[in-house]
């Protein structure tokens, strides 16, 4: 029976971004973005093991936790949160510009996207670099003697692992925003098609979205 | 999901977004760094132990806004909703099972309380191949 | 529907296996289908693997003393065993042959949602095995399957592309989990509401989830493994002032969800199988779909059951082993649900239906002493004896490869258009079934008197029992080399089925055996309910097929 074909043939003559196992092109976003939910579903469980190591340790060791996170330099996470908050305004700024047709707005707040990313990333070289000079660093490697005691290297270990992972995600984040960036000055996208914009979006919220936690996590309590 | 038999009609990804101007990405991003602000305030404050759940309250709150509104999740549809949800769901349950265990469990063996704590990695017993 | 009586039965001339020639249209397809094909093989090759090692893991305990190898070798051996079974065969093979290749039919779509991911997954699949199976082979693994730290944070032996491959294969198991949640959620036909889809889909469905929420924790898990190996960062490591019990929390949080990524898509085979083969609607649909989510969910509270053992505190011991057992309510909603379908049906006796039948059994008793295995101080006895092996046996190789291997039967003709041998598969299936009891019930006695599980040796009086649980692992194994035979002769020689040779109502024997290439040229619509073989009081048909 081909009412269902012929229906939607008549309301898209021919999409070139329609799939030919769907139907239409709403049934296909609204796959697309489930789909990418479930992928950020699954960041979300993976943060969670790191996030379990550092509520496990801090109840072990509160008191070293305490003042290992005095050591942490509150001036440039609070301006990283701030990078990274606002990165994301810019990227759902970008998104509302697409949708709209206006690519070159939508260009200009990838970019800027984009840019607070590398801030973000030179902000917080500049901090491990301190942590190394420091010698606060992971497990045997640790030899700073302003925080001694049992559970300190635990401290800088979860620190290492969990904003690494988080920088790690940083990094792909960026290099899909590049990508999203090229296509739009390439001309792929208009108000009838946007979706990898979208969905790039998504992704960068969520490493927001992790830091949003790990920044008073890690450098206020 | 939908039964009609003669139009596979789906919900449409245009019609359940509002038509809204700019202007509630900048009010939420203002509400964000206000957060942030106090947070860092906050945080930087003795409260005892009121320390870590106002901290994790604040958190929780700038990131439902993030979820809310820069990720759409207000407009979209109710299986987004439900595997966001349920995700953070799971990571309580995990957190609260190993918690269960910490708490309880026997002081002799939690690490902080080995007896003898500064053991040196060479008098570790390394097995030989 | 069925096939009638005195035409014969046809073979499409077009099809999914030749519709695209060459071995790079295969490695390169989408086609959910070939997709399917691809795994089958891969999967094979390695249970192929993991049973070698098996056989000569049984070989080794045929005397007491070392008989073929010491106590390093055999340690690698069981490593071996373990990764390769779960992580290559276990856990990808039903949702990955079978899931694949039936879900887009089952559901009137043309293909899985994102097809272009699923090769990726299928890639990622070749991978990580390809890492993991060389890394142990070349370089001795000898941690056991389950990474123990801190052994596994200081052991010489090579860890970090078994790592790395179990990783990538878990990315893999993720990207299908993924993938399958959406197209269930977004192709069904039109008529196809949620409480029409077949229980294999709803199998498939809760599979998916836990797929998707549990596996990127034991990602995480065996990274940090790899990085503590290099860095000796302390996470694990109570000289640093780490928590070695944490390493457990986090690899059986998956790892136990993970046993239900085996069971639950073997669940969904035989609800298929057991409506087929006993022509009657399925006793208690909706039950047996809710109990699927409810397993999956309930999965994920019981891992510290692994643990009872490991200094966990009694508190969690026994909120676990609760936990646990209430697993057992939902497995044995579904049995009872099964056993009434059978209920004055018109059973068939074949291939699918003697294993479908072995499922039952195995799932009983594998499950009963799972509630066993529960109970904390019992299991302070067993715990690391071969009684939890028997056990697990009973679940993973009883009940989900006797579904497996119904499932390959079932869906052969559909599949490759071809029928096997009816009487060497009964054959074959006698000497499993057998062979199987008498590999494992003996493994249940001798963990029982005590023999320790991952030792190389064993005290001198449980010899007779590791013997006979030798000689039945012969049988087994036998079992396995007969159907090779038949069904690759089956393969190229078979005589031809028919679009529904098994005259079955569901919804995937609507088309052509073997199937099109793009599944439907239309989109069907769903008018009737998955399974139903009467209409409300209407007799059961009393056919032969």
């Amino acid at each position: 029976m081909s009412s269902s074909e012929a229906h939607a043939a008549a309301e898209h003559p021919h999409n070139p971004h329609l799939a030919h196992h769907f139907d239409t092109i709403e049934k296909q976003d609204t796959a697309v973005r489930l789909g990418m939910w479930l992928f950020l579903g699954t960041e979300v469980l993976l943060f969670a093991g790191l996030f379990l190591g550092y509520t496990v340790y801090r109840h072990f060791y509160h008191h070293t936790w305490h003042e290992a996170s005095r050591t942490l330099d509150l001036g440039l996470g609070a301006l990283n949160t701030v990078v990274l908050i606002t990165s994301s305004f810019t990227v759902a700024m970008a998104f509302y510009f697409i949708k709209k047709g206006k690519t070159g707005a939508c260009a200009g707040m990838l970019v800027l996207t984009i840019l607070f990313a590398l801030a973000f990333l030179v902000v917080k070289s500049i901090e491990y670099s301190h942590k190394f000079a420091e010698g606060a660093l992971p497990g045997q490697f640790y030899h700073f003697n302003e925080v001694p005691g049992p559970g300190a290297n635990l401290f800088y270990t979860v620190y290492f692992l969990a904003t690494g992972l988080h920088a790690f995600h940083v990094i792909v984040g960026m290099s899909i925003l590049i990508w999203v960036l090229v296509r739009v000055l390439k001309g792929h996208f208009s108000p009838s098609y946007y979706i990898p914009v979208e969905l790039g979006g998504l992704y960068w919220h969520l490493v927001d979205l992790v830091w949003i936690f790990l920044f008073p996590l890690l450098y206020l309590i | 999901m939908e039964n009609k038999v003669s139009k596979p009609a789906a919900p449409s990804s245009h019609g359940k977004e509002h038509a809204h101007g700019p202007g509630r990405y900048f009010v939420i991003w203002f509400i964000l760094l206000g957060f942030t602000l106090l947070t860092v305030v906050t945080g930087r404050m003795d409260l005892g132990a009121a320390n870590l759940p106002i901290a994790i309250a604040i958190a929780t709150v700038k990131a439902t806004l993030v979820v809310l509104f820069f990720m759409h999740l207000s407009e979209s549809g109710g299986a987004n909703r439900l595997v966001f949800v349920v995700s953070l769901i799971f990571v309580l349950v995990l957190m609260l099972g190993v918690f269960g265990d910490l708490l309880t469990r026997n002081p002799m063996s939690l690490p902080s309380g080995a007896p003898n704590f500064d053991i040196s990695p060479e008098s570790r017993i390394v097995p030989h191949p | 529907m069925s096939q009638s009586d005195d035409k014969p039965p046809t073979f499409p001339a077009v099809h999914y296996l030749n519709a695209d020639r060459g071995v790079w249209s295969w490695l390169t397809t989408v086609d959910h289908k070939r997709i399917g094909i691809m795994y089958f093989v891969s999967v094979l090759l390695a249970f192929l693997l993991g049973g070698i090692f098996a056989m000569l893991l049984r070989i080794e305990h045929l005397t007491p003393e070392p008989t073929i190898m010491g106590a390093n070798t055999y340690n690698r051996m069981f490593t071996l065993h373990g990764v390769v079974m779960i992580f290559m065969f276990m856990i990808p093979a039903i949702p990955g042959v079978f899931g694949n290749f039936l879900l887009p039919l089952m559901l009137g779509a043309k293909d899985v949602a994102f097809p272009k991911l699923n090769l990726l997954s299928l890639y990622l699949y070749w991978a990580g095995a390809t890492l993991a199976a060389s890394g142990m082979i070349m370089g001795g693994t000898d941690t056991g399957w389950t990474f123990y730290a801190p052994y596994s944070t200081s052991t010489p032996t090579t860890l970090f592309p078994v790592l790395l491959g179990v990783f990538i294969m878990g990315f893999s198991s993720i990207l299908t989990g993924l993938n399958f949640i959406v197209t269930i959620h977004t192709l069904r036909a039109p008529g196809m509401g949620w409480m029409r889809i077949p229980l294999f889909v709803w199998a498939i469905y809760a599979t998916s989830i836990i797929q998707v929420l549990a596996t990127p924790v034991i990602g995480l898990t065996v990274m940090l493994v790899g990085i503590e190996k290099v860095g000796h960062f302390g996470l694990f490591d109570p000289t640093r002032g780490g928590d070695p019990v944490l390493f457990q929390h986090m690899f059986w949080f998956y790892s136990h969800p993970a046993v239900y990524i085996m069971v639950l898509p073997a669940m969904g085979v035989i609800s298929e199988v057991i409506g087929a083969f006993s022509r009657k609607n399925i006793f208690g649909y909706k039950m047996i779909a809710y109990s699927s989510l409810g397993i999956a969910f309930v999965g994920f509270f019981a891992w510290g059951h692994h643990m009872f053992v490991s200094g966990q505190s009694v508190l969690d011991n026994g909120a676990f082993a609760a936990i646990s057992m209430l697993v057992g309510v939902f497995t044995a909603i579904k049995v009872f649900n099964w056993v009434a379908t059978l209920y004055k049906g018109s059973i068939a006796v074949k291939t699918p239906m003697l294993y479908a039948c072995g499922f039952l059994f195995f799932i009983v008793f594998g499950g009963m002493t799972g509630i066993a295995v529960a109970t904390v101080s019992l299991d302070v006895h067993w715990h690391d004896t071969y009684f939890v092996v028997a056990h697990f046996h009973f679940i993973m190789v009883g009940a989900v490869i006797m579904a497996f291997l119904a499932a390959m039967h079932y869906w052969f003709p559909k599949m490759f258009g071809r029928n096997y041998h009816e009487g060497w598969g009964m054959v074959a299936a006698c000497f499993i079934i057998l062979g199987f009891n008498a590999t494992f019930i003996p493994q249940f006695l001798v963990g029982n008197a005590g023999m320790p599980r991952r030792y190389f040796i064993y005290p001198e009086r449980f010899t007779s029992l590791n013997v006979a649980s030798t000689a039945g692992s012969s049988l087994l194994a036998f079992g396995f080399v007969i159907i090779v035979f038949y069904m690759i002769y089956a393969l190229v020689r078979g005589p031809i089925a028919g679009d529904n040779p098994w005259s079955s109502r569901g919804y995937e024997w609507n088309t052509p055996s073997p199937p099109p290439k793009h599944n439907f040229d239309t989109t069907p619509i769903i008018d009737r309910d998955a399974h139903s073989y009467q209409e409300p009081g209407e007799e059961v048909e009393h056919v032969v097929i």
